[in-house]
């Protein structure tokens, strides 16, 4: 873990002292919400939730778990309403929230579709 | 134990909805674990619980939950490589004697 950092580190130096002022402009580099901060990467790790939402389309349905499905439509919701009232607004992060809660809420329809149409296998979830 | 319930405070309340959930999921049959989602939950609260005490102020809610949910997800990733690639007869130090199994 310590070995990450350090490669984190690395890349961000030599991303200091190759990058000309008007490219580092041009990429938001030294911007507060940019790379070298974490505002910006917790929501690149967040969307990898959303990925491996849109891969479960895959799966069938009676394969989906309930639970998983309403705490992730609600967290994804409530985040993106707090992305938008906290300091500072975190616009990408609210957006991935956004996303993350129309996965689960895909997840429950198709839960919800599943039982619908086949009333007698209640027995799994 | 801190009574400011801001936002620091709900954002985390929202997130400990996915530990529960994967606590709940437990018992119940490991065919409705998602692999994909629960090998991407244990990278994301690996890198939140970083986060959670990099950020300032310094979320220890936020950590616990992600700490929770790392155990729970590590879990039902054993529970579901075991139900998949592992074999039906357990091994020998972990069969229960026949007389001592109670029958269904």
């Amino acid at each position: 873990m310590f070995i990450l950092s350090d490669v984190y580190r690395m890349l961000i130096g030599i991303g200091d002292r190759v990058l000309s002022t008007s490219m580092k402009k041009a990429v938001k580099w030294d911007h507060p919400a940019g790379p070298k901060y974490v505002h910006f990467w917790s929501p690149v790790m967040k969307s990898s939730l959303v990925m491996a939402g849109i891969g479960d389309l895959m799966r069938p349905a009676e394969k989906l778990s309930l639970n998983q499905s309403i705490s992730l439509a609600a967290t994804g919701l409530i985040w993106s309403r707090y992305c938008m009232v906290i300091i500072p607004k975190n616009y990408f992060l609210g957006l991935v929230n956004f996303a993350l809660g129309l996965t689960g809420l895909q997840q429950l329809i198709r839960i919800a579709h599943y039982h619908h149409t086949h009333p007698k296998e209640l027995t799994k979830n | 134990f801190n009574t400011n319930f801001s936002t620091h405070f709900w954002g985390p309340v929202a997130n400990w909805g996915l530990p529960l959930a994967a606590l709940a999921d437990l018992k119940k049959d490991p065919e409705i674990i998602s692999p994909k989602m629960t090998v991407a939950l244990c990278f994301y609260s690996m890198l939140f619980m970083r986060f959670a005490l990099q950020v300032k102020p310094k979320n220890r809610l936020l950590f616990a939950c992600h700490f929770a949910n790392e155990c729970a997800q590590l879990m039902q990733l054993a529970r579901f490589l075991n139900h998949k690639y592992g074999t039906p007869k357990p091994m020998k130090q972990y069969q229960v004697p026949s007389d001592l199994v109670q029958s269904k």
